[in-house]
């Protein structure tokens, strides 16, 4: 469904992306991870197009969608969580959500999907009309999420949504994440810094270091193998 | 050439007045003569704006303050004390100097857009107190007898030699500022503030200074206007349309260059009155017209200004100092002097705490730095290693806890008062000055340590060694690559002399080659004595530089000790790799 | 009362300054051209009756919606962008010069088809007054309310009303606000921002016209006269608050309050004089305003 062949990507004068090649299968949890500056949210930005790249082809359901503008890849249906979460901050939880609804799609299951998110989140519900920017940081990460599937999207990608929270929030987004995984056949995109989580709930692991791609594998087999604890620890 | 161009000296100024002064001998159209008085004038008035914020970066809308207060000094000197302008001149322009401090001391408080919205209320402030203090149009009475007395000369000639010698002066001390450590410090804090202070610049008095200066020179302009319009009005004194001719004037021409004012006033005045001259009989409204579209123009194709293309063309790849193949590389690690570390405590930090909001970036750290180790601080991201840089530094004050650098705790110490004190540190976005060689980009960071210039650039240029770039000097710091940029920041802070450097992910988007010249630098600086903590996530990398780790995660210290214990430890594998991790490797 | 109309005028430039952080110099001459625009189509097209002007002066916002929509795809946009909108620091510098250019620009282009002969709009309700009372019995206090400025302060009223409801209720609305607020998480959900902008810059501007129209009812104008709000309106938005639309009404009604007020206690010169110190107040000692979120601080 999402295929990306062999990607070179600068950002800022430095190379953030090199070689990289990955592939996603309709309803398929995919997880990347890798440490800090490995070029995680680069790849995340090339997908939806506000980093341009290099060489390489980034293509959808068959097509390639380089020359895409960035506005118009959710129409794709393409869901982009972003890194540090991004909320509207003068905006309402339900107006966040309702930002997530741009295509014509998305509106008219509106209330389906807001049941949904607010099924899988339930303390939105109670906080909906609570400006996003006083929420904790693990209502913001679901809002967050949220968001993304209220554009009821076929891929959802979430970038490190466990950044900046306590470790009890952080398993609390995880077991959601595999609950959507469970429920609905959406796929799934995960990028992570913490190995063990992202790799215990995907069908398919890659470990990204410095822009490319060291390993890649089934869960089990990433787990087992001591390169990917030397990529984060050195030795 | 290039000298003349980028710092002119009293030859090269001498010249182009001279030349302005002898095409102005040989008109007799007096309409035209006046328009080479108005050059003088706005050329003035541009080099003052550009004096400050040219080369801040602050954006002021009021320069007119500062001119209306020099017309009218001279002015109501004239009128109401019979005071001859010689002396009420130099009035005018003290007037512009203290209005410069009490306007910037307040308003340097302030940022960015509410500076400039700030500065515009000044100059309409004292447009109305003048019309209800009754000044709707003062005039210098003409004097019959001693006319030179009162500056008021039969040949608009006389007036013209005084017009180019203010102009001259003004050009003169703009470049003096230039290149020297008024202007390098000005330049350091407009790319980025907190770097300068970082480095060692006393940002608030700099500015100040360039306020000062500034005011003075726009105060002169003033004055002379008065001394060759006779008359005063509030609103050709505090007006808009001065205060946006001055900026238009040295945007134009080119903003941090010390010709650029003066090219900007000859080419838009004459192309203003000439426009008022002719349309401007059945149109009103030409001048503002004109100089708004040439601002336009500018801001969309050329924003750096008419002088430096003229420049460009003007050296055409001459005095272009080709740059060298590459850095000089270190020894390799293996082949450095080992490490002497000893007893001595260069930084102890102890119960570092800092919140922000309900969230606790750092928690309750304490670590101690050791004479000649290098340290790393390493961990997650969003552990709080940065804020925690950010704490030593003295960019946050930390809410509890204590640094203590020698027999001082730096906790609520200035950055710039930190630095002096010997830490030095390097940021992560370097931004160089790119139309400048890397040794005056250097020399900046040598402030701090020596106040005599030449030793300034001394220490510069050993620094430069010291990273392998001695080669560089001349180079322009806009044609480097990122490993170069990476280096010559290590220079900059290096030219402090600091016994204590902090390093921020100094590696970060580096190759595997260039990492391995970094790390050969980093090595050999510890091999020579230099303490240092640094920030880094490329672990590979650290492993083999390091003395010591210290393991932050959600801003606490997790472990500390040597590589290959801390590495093992199963706190700092968990946070890295997650519990899962731990709980199938018993497995 | 005039402190409503100075409220509109103020809104108006919070959708652009408060909103998304973009200097406009220019705002001064949207009002100006709100002005002449009124001006002309009641003159020209007989719009009479009381709220003749008003209505003269939402048309005419049409084109200055359309001149501000213009200006900014041509220019701003180009000195601006996702990349710079709502950040501190450089892409200020251009934008403000920039602005400082257009405004330049139309205030000399406006001298030049205009002249510069003072002009006010009048009709036969600029002299005549409702009376409201006598308040505390026969021999109390009675209201005089101008009858031109009456149906002005109603239209301000109205349309800032109109606006709260269009950015707080509706889908475009919010959606100008999200792009403002944070651009890129904005295109994340496929928002345009720059077409965001470019409305929500349009209609900032086409606000303060329809002020600009209103106030030409009583107020003589010629083309510079949009310097002499313009620090009206910034010291509104900033009293009010950057960041709230509403915020920036009552920092423009308070203001208006306090210079009818100066007008009982200082001459003349001083009044205009008295909105600026208060303006330098405001931003020296409480930046954040009234109803403000955080603000940069040195």
């Amino acid at each position: 469904m999402l295929s990306i062949k062999e990607l070179h990507t600068s950002y800022g004068g430095l190379k953030a992306l090199d070689n990289v090649t990955i592939k996603i299968e309709p309803g398929q949890f995919v997880a990347i991870v890798g440490p800090n500056g490995a070029g995680k949210t680069t790849l995340f930005k090339s997908i939806s197009g506000t980093v341009s790249a290099e060489r390489g082809d980034i293509q959808w359901q068959g097509q390639s969608i380089m020359a895409m503008p960035p506005a118009q890849r959710p129409e794709l249906g393409i869901a982009h969580v972003p890194e540090g979460r991004q909320m509207f901050r003068e905006l309402t939880v339900l107006e966040n959500l309702e930002m997530g609804a741009q295509t014509a799609e998305a509106k008219s299951n509106w209330t389906r999907n807001l049941d949904q998110v607010l099924g899988l989140f339930p303390v939105l519900g109670e906080r909906r009309n609570q400006l996003a920017g006083t929420l904790s940081g693990g209502e913001q990460q679901m809002v967050a999420i949220g968001r993304g599937l209220m554009s009821a999207p076929k891929l959802l990608m979430l970038d490190e949504p466990s950044m900046g929270l306590a470790p009890k929030i952080t398993d609390m987004i995880f077991e959601r994440i595999e609950e959507i995984h469970k429920e609905t056949d959406i796929a799934i995109l995960l990028v992570e810094q913490r190995v063990a989580e992202a790799l215990a709930s995907c069908d398919y692991g890659y470990v990204l270091q410095s822009g490319r791609i060291a390993l890649e594998g089934t869960p089990e087999a990433l787990m087992k193998d001591e390169t990917v604890r030397s990529v984060y620890l050195g030795l | 050439m290039k000298k003349h161009l980028d710092t002119p000296g009293i030859k090269a100024i001498g010249a182009v007045a001279l030349a302005f002064l002898f095409a102005g001998f040989w008109i007799d159209d007096p309409y035209i003569k006046q328009i080479f008085i108005n050059v003088t004038i706005w050329a003035m008035m541009g080099v003052a704006w550009n004096v400050f914020s040219g080369y801040t970066g602050l954006v002021s809308f009021g320069h007119a303050a500062f001119f209306g207060l020099g017309v009218y000094t001279v002015v109501i000197l004239a009128l109401e004390y019979d005071v001859t302008p010689w002396i009420g001149m130099p009035l005018g322009i003290l007037a512009g100097v203290i209005a410069g401090a009490l306007i910037g001391l307040p308003t340097f408080r302030l940022r960015g857009v509410y500076f400039a919205l700030a500065m515009l209320a000044y100059p309409l402030t004292l447009l109305y107190i003048f019309e209800w203090l009754g000044y709707q149009e003062p005039t210098i009475p003409m004097k019959r007898e001693d006319s030179w007395m009162f500056m008021q000369f039969e040949n608009d000639f006389f007036m013209l030699v005084i017009g180019a010698v203010l102009m001259s002066v003004a050009v003169w001390i703009s470049s003096r500022i230039h290149a020297s450590r008024f202007g390098l410090s000005l330049s350091a804090l407009k790319q980025n503030e907190l770097a300068a202070e970082g480095v060692g610049i006393d940002t608030k008095a700099w500015k100040l200074r360039a306020i000062m200066v500034s005011g003075g020179i726009a105060g002169a302009a003033g004055g002379f206007y008065a001394i060759v319009f006779l008359v005063a009005t509030p609103n050709s004194a505090f007006g808009m349309l001065s205060s946006a001719q001055a900026m238009i004037v040295a945007l134009f021409g080119g903003v941090s260059t010390v010709w650029g004012p003066v090219v900007g006033s000859m080419m838009l005045i004459p192309l203003s009155e000439l426009f008022e001259a002719t349309i401007g009989h059945y149109l009103l409204g030409t001048r503002g017209i004109l100089l708004g579209v040439a601002i336009v123009v500018m801001m969309l194709y050329a924003q750096d200004g008419l002088f430096p293309k003229l420049r460009e063309w003007l050296l055409r790849g001459r005095d272009e100092v080709t740059k060298p193949s590459s850095v000089d590389a270190p020894p390799a690690m293996a082949d450095q002097a080992p490490r002497v570390i000893g007893s001595d405590v260069v930084l102890k930090v102890s119960g570092l705490s800092k919140s922000f909001g309900g969230l606790k970036a750092v928690s309750d750290v304490s670590f101690e730095v050791r004479q000649g180790e290098v340290l790393g601080i390493i961990g997650p991201n969003g552990a709080g290693k940065t804020t925690m840089f950010n704490l030593l530094n003295g960019f946050i004050r930390a809410d509890a806890g204590r640094v203590e650098y020698g027999n001082q705790n730096l906790v609520g110490m200035a950055p710039n008062r930190v630095c002096a004190l010997g830490v030095g540190r390097t940021f992560q976005v370097v931004r160089p000055f790119p139309r400048m060689s890397v040794l005056h980009n250097v020399v900046v960071g040598a402030y701090v340590r020596e106040s005599d210039d030449n030793a300034a650039f001394e220490a510069a240029r050993q620094a430069l060694a010291r990273v392998g770039m001695q080669a560089y000097e001349d180079v322009l710091a806009g044609g480097l690559n990122s490993l170069e940029l990476r280096l010559m920041e290590i220079a900059r802070v290096l030219a402090g002399q600091p016994k204590l450097l902090l390093l921020d992910e100094t590696l970060a988007g580096l190759g595997g080659e260039e990492v391995e010249v970094v790390l050969g630098v980093i090595s050999r600086l510890a091999s020579e004595g230099q303490t240092i903590v640094i920030i880094e996530h490329t672990m590979q990398a650290m492993v083999r530089l390091v003395d010591r780790f210290v393991v932050l995660d959600h801003g606490t210290v997790l472990a500390s000790g040597k590589p290959e214990e801390v590495t093992k430890n199963p706190l700092v594998v968990e946070a890295y790799l997650g519990k899962k991790w731990m709980e199938n490797a018993q497995h | 009362m005039i402190g409503a109309i100075y409220g509109l005028m103020c809104v108006g430039l919070a959708m652009i300054f408060g909103l998304m952080r973009v200097i406009n110099f220019a705002q001064g001459e949207f009002f100006m051209l709100g002005m002449y625009g009124t001006f002309y189509l009641v003159t020209w097209l007989g719009i009479g009756g009381l709220l003749g002007p008003a209505v003269a002066a939402v048309i005419a916002s049409v084109a200055v919606y359309a001149l501000g929509a213009l200006i900014h795809r041509g220019l701003l946009s180009k000195a601006t962008g996702i990349a710079v909108a709502g950040t501190e620091g450089d892409g200020h510098y251009p934008q403000l010069i920039l602005t400082l250019g257009v405004s330049l620009v139309v205030a000399n282009g406006a001298l030049m088809i205009f002249g510069n002969m003072p002009t006010v709009i009048k009709s036969e309700f600029s002299s005549s007054a409702w009376t409201l009372g006598p308040y505390g019995g026969d021999d109390g206090m009675m209201l005089f309310i101008n009858e031109a400025r009456g149906a002005a302060v109603m239209m301000s009223v109205l349309v800032t009303l109109a606006v709260y409801y269009f950015i707080s209720r509706t889908t475009l609305g919010k959606t100008l606000r999200a792009a403002a607020d944070n651009p890129e998480a904005a295109t994340y959900m496929g928002i345009d921002v720059q077409r965001s902008h470019r409305i929500s810059f349009a209609v900032g501007a086409a606000i303060t016209a329809v002020a600009g129209g209103l106030v030409a009812t009583y107020y003589p104008f010629q083309p510079y006269v949009g310097l002499e709000f313009v620090v009206i309106m910034y010291a509104g938005v900033v009293l009010g608050g950057l960041g709230s639309i509403m915020g920036a009404f009552w920092g423009g009604l308070i203001i208006g309050v306090v210079q009818q007020m100066s007008t009982l206690v200082l001459p003349m010169q001083l009044q205009n004089g008295m909105i600026f110190v208060l303006f330098l107040a405001v931003i020296l000692f409480r930046p954040q305003g009234l109803f403000g979120k955080n603000v940069e601080r040195a």
